[in-house]
């Protein structure tokens, strides 16, 4: 180290790195920085489409841009969109309800869990997305088969999340509760139910991404509305503008959801203890 | 509920242990074959009581099983295996080396750390008509699929894993003597350990999952192709047939996963 | 040589006539001021300190008070704000790798064992030496530290105390010739805690170390040190320097009970408790 003013702190004390670094880590840095690099690449892939790489392919972001207000303003968008959301809503609610039911209903009965589990276990390990053409020939190519393949996903992750938090409660507890006189239904009131909760609202929050995703992919199997299938039947006509303007709503729909989840699980986190 | 259901089953004395704990290991084993047996004899009469179009029967799966397993499903499964862990292998790796480059580098990884959550939040299978839009029908865009869903999963792991290195482990290290690439040898890969096996963990479902997707949509083999085949022809035996195959399939992958994490991580366990 | 700081400690203590030749360690009107989201947070006070060659020296104080940060100097992990840090003269500008540093958290490796942790830095290429020799060391001082029957155990399978000792042993291992210490023997049980101390006041002794011990105990550090410097509550600054007139080799065991002792002891503590209510406050 040299000769350093008395007067002054160090550079070092403050950030060793050099200028640009700090300017780019600053906040309205960052963002510029963030917003710089998603331009380039836009701006390569433009320019690269139609030249270095053939625009079957690639397409460019202009025609996707255009393509994406083509939907919008011939309401396809929406029909597609109300038809994927309608899917998954649905299905989540039902995967929900039975998946609790079932996680508390086997948490009371723990020997009719451990003879149920293998069985459960391994339709768990089954990919989802090889029911949906099971689900299709049994409730059809509309939305009832969606449903289906968005309610199991759903039921299996409230399933085993309800079923951990029931496993989770203080067997301590239960024998105090026990010593009290309580009956086995005043220990699911009292202990059990309460004591799941944050495990089921966790499995909850968890389970809206994957009750999207599995809509999508069952629209992708087979479908005639939705996001899912709009892709699919654009890669079908090897339109792949088409498939590039489905994924990118898909895109944003998946960050908006992640970022609702995010600022629902902040405001309760506050509320909570 | 463990400890619960143990108290409530031993209640009648401490002697009950373990004699106790074997008998009712038994009784379960004894209601898990009645619940089997029950279930499949409930199947077949009332399929072939009230018809079996949409059921189709046990017994009549366990034929075409018994077919197959004398005729191609080894290629199938097979082709499956393939893509898989040819996915594994590609996106593995990559995730793993692209995870620790920028885990080390602070600046890029906080500039690149909104881009790389909201690309993560998109199911990447959904990928696959695009994939196979560009591929064909073969090998690759399944093995392209499964390798970008398992890169991802892996590589996000990682970065999450070398950014939660102890700043300290790091410099009491380096003040032992340990240079830079000692200091990646011995802290920074190992410390990623943990995150890239737990990655990797995750991956391998998705990365079925993903090879399954890819069969259904469009491919000549694979268990994904079998199951799409007989769905075509409105073959119930050979879909639930299939199903069984692939959950057998899903059945090998968790245990693997399971095994995996268990050997390589004991240093872990102790601390539980 | 840099401009001496304006602010000079005033009981600084005068340069230490045992270090004829150059001292090991020295800090002259070193101080670091850290940037907490633009506020500057002042964690040491232009401080002047001279440790010399083989000498122990102790460092007492509230805690907050800038002890560890004066070692994190020495060792290179910090720049100081102002002033200087020389170690044998020359200003400490990277990494001391001549110190072995013993930080108040063990920063054990979690997937090595005992034993693999403590033979590590003679894995590394700086100070590599055969197989066998570092099997032989390694063996050394696991009965060194009293680990016998733990070599195969992780760090999350022993004791806060035990992975201590290891942490010491991983250190001692390349015998530094110089060691920082930053409250290695806190987490011990009190009778460990001696034993432990009289190892090291051995080890030292044998291996002509220099140390500088931080530690809030004063007992430990009269003990122990040639020095005893009492830091000030946040921010740091020295308040007393008293040496330790006692024999050598000491029995840390029955000094304890000796008049010199309880002198100097009763001494330091007059300086010391003022600091210790102040840095409740905080």
């Amino acid at each position: 180290m040299t000769a350093v003013p008395a007067d002054r702190p160090t550079d070092q004390d403050i950030d060793p790195r050099p200028r640009l670094t700090r300017l780019v880590l600053t906040t309205t840095g960052l963002v510029v920085t963030r917003l710089l690099i998603i331009g380039v690449v836009l701006l390569a892939w433009e320019l690269a489409s139609g030249t270095l790489v053939p625009k079957f392919w690639v397409s460019s972001p202009s025609a996707i841009f255009a393509r994406l207000v083509q939907w919008i303003a011939d309401g396809s968008l929406w029909r597609h969109l109300e038809a994927t959301l309608l899917a998954m809503g649905v299905g989540y609610v039902i995967g929900c309800l039975i998946g609790v039911a079932t996680g508390l209903a086997l948490g009371f009965m723990p020997f009719v869990q451990r003879i149920l589990m293998p069985y459960l276990a391994g339709l768990y390990a089954l990919p989802k997305i090889a029911l949906a053409p099971l689900f299709i020939i049994l409730f059809g190519i509309d939305i009832e088969s969606k449903i289906a393949l968005v309610a199991i996903t759903v039921f299996f992750m409230l399933l085993y999340n309800t079923l951990d938090g029931v496993r989770d409660v203080d067997g301590d507890l239960v024998e105090a509760l026990e010593l009290m006189g309580a009956t086995r239904r005043e220990i699911g009131l009292k202990l059990l139910i309460p004591a799941t909760l944050p495990w089921i609202f966790t499995g909850m929050r968890i389970s809206v991404r994957y009750a999207l995703t599995a809509a999508i992919l069952g629209e992708v199997i087979g479908a005639n509305r939705g996001i899912g299938y709009l892709i699919e039947a654009s890669a079908g006509q090897y339109n792949t503008t088409g498939v590039y303007a489905g994924v990118l709503v898909l895109v944003i729909c998946c960050v908006t959801l992640t970022e609702l989840l995010t600022r629902a699980e902040t405001s309760t986190r506050r509320g909570g203890p | 509920m463990t400890r619960a259901a143990v108290s409530a089953e031993t209640a009648d004395g401490p002697t009950a242990g373990a004699a106790g704990l074997a008998e009712s290991a038994r009784a379960v084993l004894i209601g898990q074959v009645v619940v089997g047996v029950l279930f499949l004899g409930v199947w077949e009469v009332a399929g072939r009581q009230f018809g079996h179009d949409w059921t189709s029967l046990p017994s009549l799966i366990a034929v075409r099983l018994a077919t197959w397993l004398i005729g191609d499903l080894w290629l199938h499964a097979l082709t499956t295996a393939t893509e898989m862990l040819v996915g594994l292998a590609l996106g593995g790796s990559a995730g793993v080396v692209v995870g620790l480059v920028l885990g080390r580098s602070p600046v890029i990884a906080t500039v690149l750390r909104p881009i790389i959550v909201a690309l993560y939040s998109v199911p990447l299978i959904t990928m696959a008509p695009l994939l196979i839009l560009w591929f064909g029908l073969d090998l690759e865009p399944k093995i392209v699929l499964v390798t970008i869903v398992v890169f991802f999963l892996v590589f996000f792991n990682t970065f999450a894993g070398v950014a939660a290195i102890d700043g300290d482990l790091i410099a009491s290290f380096q003040l032992l003597g340990g240079n830079r690439r000692e200091e990646f040898q011995k802290v920074v890969a190992p410390a990623s350990m943990v995150w890239i096996l737990s990655g990797l963990k995750i991956a391998l479902p998705y990365a079925l999952a993903a090879a399954t997707t890819g069969e259904l949509l469009a491919a000549r083999r694979g268990l994904g192709s079998l199951l799409a085949q007989a769905a075509h022809q409105f073959d119930m035996t050979g879909v639930y047939a299939a199903l069984l195959v692939l959950m057998a399939m899903g059945i090998l992958v968790s245990e693997v996963a399971n095994r995996l994490e268990r050997r390589l991580l004991r240093w872990r366990r102790a601390a539980a | 040589m840099p401009p001496r700081d304006a602010v000079m400690v005033a009981d600084a203590p005068a340069r230490d006539p045992r270090a004829a030749g150059v001292p090991k360690i020295e800090l002259v009107g070193a101080s670091k001021t850290f940037y907490v989201r633009g506020q500057e947070v002042t964690a040491l006070q232009p401080v002047d300190l001279t440790v010399g060659d083989q000498e122990f020296v102790a460092l007492v104080g509230p805690s907050g008070c800038g002890k560890s940060t004066t070692l994190n100097l020495v060792a290179g992990l910090l720049r100081p704000s102002r002033g200087e840090v020389l170690y044998d003269g020359v200003p400490v500008t990277a990494l001391n790798r001549r110190v072995g540093y013993i930080t108040q958290k063990d920063t054990l490796l979690p997937w090595r064992t005992a034993a693999a942790n403590i033979g590590v830095a003679l894995e590394l290429q700086s100070r590599a030496v055969p197989r066998a020799e570092a099997q032989e060391r390694v063996a050394q001082l696991i009965d060194l530290v009293g680990l016998r029957g733990f070599e195969n155990h992780y760090p999350a399978e022993l004791s806060g105390g035990m992975r201590k000792r290891v942490a010491l042993a991983r250190t001692l291992i390349y015998e530094p010739e110089c060691l920082l210490m930053d409250e290695p023997f806190g987490a011990l049980d009190a009778q460990l805690k001696l034993l432990m101390q009289d190892q090291l006041q051995q080890l030292v002794h044998q291996r002509r170390m220099t140390v500088l011990f931080v530690t809030h105990d004063l007992g430990e550090a009269i003990a122990l040190a040639d020095r005893v410097i009492v830091f000030s509550a946040r921010p740091g600054r020295i308040r007393a320097v008293r040496d330790v007139a006692l024999p050598r080799p000491r029995d840390v065991f029955k000094m304890r009970f000796t008049e010199g002792f309880g002198r100097l002891h009763e001494e330091l503590w007059d300086e010391l408790k003022d600091e210790v209510a102040k840095g409740v406050d905080v």
